[in-house]
């Protein structure tokens, strides 16, 4: 009972100070709709062809593109946790009664809300232009992939609480989501690409969550690919979930150093607020915020042109 | 709730090492000591001498290496989610949330500490005019001054009436008024029965402001007791004097200093800086019996004034360093060879 409630506070928290930065709903939405515009028709003469899977373009692509989404809304959680704790948050509601467990888990729920809002909009537009959209099917998928933002989420916010610094928390993020896109077969499906590759696939995680979604996007519900889906994405959630509270357990400021540089200069400021001396940096900090959103995976992997080297 | 007679804090024999790329730092090297019920207590100390990993072992941040502690009737290892409940805490950093309303932050933690959403409103907006942030209430945190900032940490701090409310260096950074209405407001909540735990680098405010002090350095209390016995027990008032041309030329200081020396109720003189800085025990008396020499020998005086002991007289006694000097060190982060400075740094 108290758990939920606090959980249910902590959702409260943090979608609040989600909505007073409209700017991550826009950005949420526009890189998906762009993916939409600007690369699905490159894959129209693919389909078709030989290994792509049959069906219509978009009825291969929209479930990559909403894993990515998820990924993105899971991902970005670790940022604003980082500020959390340069500025005392976190400390502070460890002294309180409050549960660990909550805090995370209303962070990962506002996540899941940050996932399935643009989501549905991709959906809907997705449908209107060709994709044949199976309701059951796709109401499963937002379930697993709800799953799989919680499993980001909560990955994020324990890198964030354990790296302490957005530099680190941004080369760890950027250094692991590109990998792990190319090789779920987002884009493209894996099995256009030579054995090596899938059986590299075979070892990423979200390989299983892509290949779920296909599934369910295709109306199959009750096949083994969704349950080996759900299986996987379901254990990455529980270790996550279990290393996030754990990280919140524990979590320390780096060092008030990093923070106030030195004592001394608040010494010698002592008639000046508390607020400017720590102002430079908090602004700072939370202008990577704002620029580290959803679309952030996307700008990374089309700024490495990675994706554009296998084509003819 | 605990009985607020009893003592609100317990510690025996705590300690903590910190383990840095293979170095192990001593932080805390057998911390003991006692707070009663309904008293302001503050830990003084330079920065790095153990003042923050000691509050954050007593607010269950941070688990202890050896030592016991109880707070506020709980033990802080056996039992943390009951000392969770009967504390309050001010860390340095602040923690309020930013991004959220004044009144959003205060109603959050009256939730989180078991306040009905209509007890949790009524108590927010009680506290909303004693810290008189009634009309910030509404506004982001971020729009705050540094002051309006501070008395909101503390209003959190205090939001479900706790027995024992622990602050972090709390003045640090507030201008000399936010600091004065703090005071006032740290002792209003003495009065209600709250006891009140904090850390302080600067002498005034463990002198003036707490009722009972513990001087620390190196991770060991080095000094315990009301600021008055402490400064009684380390060293007497001082006169200081700085004489001026006689007619027959510069007074011999030395010489002056030893016939000084042997007035009544002098303990001690030294020559400093052309004056003449004798040890006392009663400032009243001696004052006469100084002047007394003085006249006889002839000798005007250019300046003369007396200084009651400070703490710093006591660090300095026992420590044979001044706390500024030793806080100035720290501070800086370069250390002073003693390996010492950088712990609370590595602490925090």
């Amino acid at each position: 009972m108290t758990f939920a409630l606090h959980t249910g506070l902590f959702f409260r928290r943090k979608l609040l100070e989600t909505l007073r930065q409209p700017v991550w709903l826009v950005t949420g939405l526009t890189a998906p709709l762009l993916y939409l515009a600007l690369f699905a028709p490159l894959l129209r003469s693919l389909a078709g062809g030989p290994a792509f899977p049959p069906g219509h373009v978009l009825d291969v692509f929209v479930p990559g593109i909403l894993v990515l989404i998820a990924f993105g809304a899971g991902m970005g959680a670790g940022w604003p946790v980082i500020w959390e704790l340069d500025t005392g948050v976190i400390e502070r509601l460890r002294v309180t009664p409050g549960s660990r467990f909550a805090l995370l888990l209303g962070t990962a729920a506002r996540d899941v809300v940050m996932f399935a809002v643009p989501g549905v909009v991709v959906i809907a537009i997705a449908a209107l232009v060709g994709f044949h959209a199976h309701w059951g099917g796709l109401a499963v998928l937002l379930v697993l992939l709800a799953l799989l933002t919680a499993a980001c989420s909560a990955t994020s916010c324990a890198l964030g609480l354990t790296l302490k610094q957005i530099g680190s928390l941004a080369a760890v993020v950027t250094g692991v989501q590109l990998p792990l896109t190319l090789l779920s077969g987002i884009l493209l499906p894996l099995s256009l690409g030579p054995s090596w590759l899938r059986v590299l696939g075979h070892l990423n995680p979200m390989y299983y969550a892509v290949q779920a979604s296909r599934s369910l996007a295709a109306g199959s519900v009750v096949t083994g690919t969704v349950g080996i889906g759900f299986l996987v994405t379901g254990a990455a959630a529980a270790l996550a979930l279990w290393w996030g509270t754990r990280s919140y357990q524990r979590a320390m400021v780096l060092s008030l150093t990093v923070l106030m540089s030195s004592r001394n200069i608040y010494h010698r400021a002592a008639t000046v607020g508390r607020s400017r001396l720590v102002e430079p940096y908090v602004s700072r900090s939370r202008r990577r915020c704002d620029m580290t959103s959803t679309s952030q995976p996307v700008i990374a992997f089309l700024a490495s042109g990675a994706w554009a080297g296998p084509w003819p | 709730m605990t009985d607020t007679q009893a003592d609100a804090v317990q510690v025996t024999g705590l300690r903590k090492n910190f383990h840095v790329k293979g170095v192990t730092i001593e932080a805390l090297s057998g911390i003991d000591l006692t707070v009663a019920g309904s008293e302001i207590f503050g830990l003084l100390g330079p920065n790095g001498a153990g003042k923050t990993t000691t509050l954050r072992i007593l607010t269950t941040l941070l688990s202890a290496d050896a030592g016991e502690a109880r707070v506020a009737g709980a033990d802080v290892r056996r039992d943390p989610a009951i000392v969770r409940r009967r504390i309050g805490y001010v860390g340095q950093l602040g923690g309020a949330d930013v991004s959220a309303t004044g009144r959003e932050n205060l109603l959050l933690a009256g939730r989180l500490y078991g306040l009905s959403a209509a007890g949790a409103h009524k108590r927010c907006e009680e506290l909303l005019g004693v810290f008189g942030l009634g009309e910030l209430a509404g506004r982001s945190v971020r729009t705050y001054s540094g002051g309006q900032r501070r008395r909101l940490e503390v209003a959190l701090g205090i939001m479900h009436r706790p027995v024992v409310l622990f602050l972090d260096e709390p003045t640090t950074g507030l201008d000399p008024q936010n600091r004065a209405n703090l005071w006032d407001q740290l002792r209003q909540l003495r009065e209600t029965g709250t006891t009140v735990f904090l850390t302080t680098h600067y002498l005034d405010e463990a002198d003036q402001l707490s009722d009972r002090v513990a001087i620390v350095d190196h991770g060991r209390v080095i000094a315990l007791g009301t600021p008055e016995e402490l400064k009684r027990r380390y060293s007497g008032d001082t006169i200081s004097i700085t004489p001026g041309l006689a007619a027959a030329g510069p007074p011999d200081l030395g010489a002056l200093a030893r016939e000084l020396a042997g007035a009544g109720c002098v303990e001690a003189a030294v020559v400093e800086n052309g004056a003449i800085r004798l040890t006392v025990s009663d400032a009243t008396r001696a004052m006469a019996a100084v002047f007394d020499v003085l006249a006889t020998r002839g000798v005007p005086t250019r300046a003369a004034s007396v200084a009651r002991p400070s703490l710093d007289d006591v660090f300095l006694r026992e420590t044979g360093r001044s706390l500024r000097d030793a806080g100035a060190a720290a501070g800086t982060g370069t250390g002073t060879g003693t390996g010492q400075p950088a712990k609370e740094e590595v602490a925090a």
